[in-house]
């Protein structure tokens, strides 16, 4: 036998093409007509080991293929949802949307309402400061204008008129202050039953900005209509009531 | 491309009023669910918007050249969005899906067409969103003051944590993780620092939940997302003419940032602010505009107001208060505020002289949360 039939002995590497066209076997002997039977079972055997190992892995890389392929058919192109399927998402949709509006238009009915009050009360504090501090002046003019005569008539002096023009300037700043700490009390619980009904304002802890970067990441934070406390109130209220 | 025969289908669809963008949203969620979570929970302003945008983009289908920039900066800016890619065909499936389910006579050849023009709109995008790759989809900032001024009115100063760069007068989206998903438009009332602190005057609107959570909820040390800058108020780079800048109430920020640039970046030249608000009460940033007038020799600061009878300030509509002034016809306008005001502002100081090539405008209201076709920020 050839160098080549002989290098078929290495287990290891299995047989080659090559291995094959040059394998030359040796004459049997003069009583044996043909190649040495043995060297002929030990190339065949190596060739047999060698196919049924490439089948083996075929068949092994089709299924592989297989799975592959029907992973990529299932995700993007599967079946487009179903015209009910769209009615029932787009109907939870449009309840979710009108709790969230209703919620908006009551927090814009009540600032607004707030607003107006605020503006009014300021208003009207100025409005009577401005009198107070007029007639204030009319009384100073008129004690001060006929000179000594005036002074004892009201009984005051134009040093306490002075006194009193400045409180009344300050009562009249204090109003202002009280009106508007009310008002801004009176807007940050509006704020509140506004935060309370809006669903982005809930439980669900702000993502971190860093997480957004990879928006496939977030898939896993649920969009729920459940969250909407909007469309909970006023269920609650009904069955109270 | 059979543009009657789409435009016939789309006027089918637009038909219906909000069924359609609800089908087409409804649609999009079921078939990509991992899209739900780029929009807010109340879908209702975005449906309109989303149909309007479309209508704006199929009556222009003709008109590539009107059509692409205005595609290019929708691209760039929905990147702040996290909108990728792979995002596009799955729109454009759900797309298709919602004309021919509003059209009983749908056919091979019109979905060809739709689907070829959805290519071509989804390619500049994409395209503009991967040239834009070098600067980040959106910017976080700390917010690092918080100032209540009026019972609505809050300045707000926010650190970007990378470099944010914008011009005077332009506006920049944000969103808060107060009101996820909610996007605003805000124009700083700074030029771009070296220390990169931004101003923004935040007003807040009766229900609005972004201006409102801004105002009363957001504190120091909150973080806010922003978007890149957008807008078109902004100075002539060309021109040193003196300044005339008018202001109604909110408009004051854009106004403030341009006096801002002048101070830090010149040319030199002579600026005179009007800013006009209803009552004393109402006006908000002072003490800020007072402190600019001192410092600087060549601004003049007058506020106004227009229903407080007793205030000390000039009394009456600002554009009178301006014309009283003038004349200005030699000076380069910028007017910023609500609508009604700006409007008079601008015919009024076009009745005095000021040619309309001088005078930039833009008008202060409710923001919207993107910009439309046509780039504007408000409604």
């Amino acid at each position: 036998m050839s160098s080549a039939a002989s290098s078929t002995g290495n287990a290891d590497r299995g047989l080659t093409p090559a291995d094959l066209q040059q394998v030359r076997f040796s004459r049997a002997s003069m009583l044996h007509p043909g190649y040495v039977e043995s060297e002929v079972d030990r190339v065949m055997h190596r060739a047999a080991e060698g196919l049924s190992r490439h089948i083996a892995e075929k068949a092994q890389l089709r299924e592989q293929v297989r799975t592959l392929q029907a992973q990529l058919d299932g995700a993007p192109a599967s079946e487009p949802p179903s015209d009910q399927a769209v009615r029932i998402l787009a109907s939870a949709q449009q309840t979710a949307d009108n709790y969230v509006a209703e919620a908006e238009a009551f927090s814009r009915a009540v600032t607004g309402e707030a607003r107006a009050q605020y503006e009014e009360a300021v208003r009207l504090a100025r409005e009577n400061a401005g009198a107070i501090l007029q007639a204030a002046q009319e009384a100073a003019a008129r004690l001060t204008g006929p000179a000594p005569a005036g002074s004892d008539a009201g009984g005051r002096t134009v040093a306490e008129l002075e006194e009193r023009v400045a409180y009344l300037k300050a009562f009249g700043q204090a109003c202002r202050t009280q009106l508007r700490s009310y008002l801004e009390a009176l807007l940050s619980d509006v704020e509140h039953e506004w935060g309370s009904a809006d669903p982005g304002a809930l439980p669900a802890p702000p993502r971190p900005p860093a997480q957004r970067s990879a928006p496939e990441g977030e898939q896993d934070r649920p969009t729920t209509f459940v969250a909407n406390t909007a469309a909970e109130d006023p269920a609650q209220t009904s069955a109270t009531s | 491309m059979d543009i009657p025969a789409m435009r016939t289908n789309f006027a089918k669809a637009a038909a219906t009023g909000d069924e359609a963008p609800l089908y087409f949203y409804s649609h999009l969620f079921l078939s990509h669910p991992e899209t739900r979570q780029m929009f807010p929970v109340s879908m209702a302003h975005q449906r309109d918007r989303f149909f309007a945008a479309l209508g704006d983009v199929v009556t222009r289908v003709d008109d590539l050249d009107a059509l692409v920039p205005i595609l290019q900066q929708l691209g760039r800016d929905h990147r702040k969005f996290g909108v990728l890619p792979a995002h596009y065909p799955a729109a454009g499936a759900s797309l298709l899906a919602t004309l021919e389910h509003f059209d009983d006579e749908w056919n091979p050849e019109l979905a060809k067409s739709w689907a070829e023009a959805y290519d071509v709109v989804a390619t500049v995008m994409i395209q503009a969103a991967e040239e834009a790759a070098g600067s980040p989809p959106w910017w976080d900032a700390d917010v690092v003051g918080h100032e209540r001024r009026t019972v609505d009115v809050a300045v707000l100063r926010i650190r970007p944590h990378t470099r944010y760069d914008y011009l005077a007068g332009q506006s920049l989206s944000l969103e808060s993780d107060l009101r996820p998903r909610l996007w605003r438009y805000y124009s700083p009332a700074n030029a771009p620092r070296p220390d990169g602190l931004i101003e923004l005057h935040v007003k807040a609107r009766d229900g609005g939940p972004v201006s409102s959570a801004l105002v009363r909820s957001v504190g120091v040390g909150d973080v806010l997302r922003l978007g890149p800058p957008v807008g078109h108020l902004g100075l002539d780079p060309e021109s040193d003419r003196d300044l005339l800048l008018v202001a109604g109430g909110m408009g004051v920020a854009p106004l403030k940032a341009m006096v801002d640039q002048v101070a830090r970046q010149g040319p030199p030249r002579r600026v005179d602010l009007f800013a006009g608000f209803r009552t004393e009460d109402q006006v908000h940033d002072r003490a800020d505009l007072e402190r600019l007038a001192q410092e600087n020799p060549w601004l003049t600061v007058t506020l106004a107001v227009s229903d407080d009878p007793t205030s000390e300030l000039a009394q009456g509509p600002v554009a009178d208060v301006v014309l009283r002034a003038g004349p200005w016809t030699s000076r380069e306008v910028c007017i910023a505020g609500p609508e009604p005001m700006v409007a008079e502002t601008v015919s009024r100081l076009r009745e005095h002289g000021v040619p309309p090539n001088r005078m930039s405008s833009e008008v202060f209201a409710p923001s919207r949360p993107g910009p439309s076709v046509d780039g504007e920020v408000t409604e």
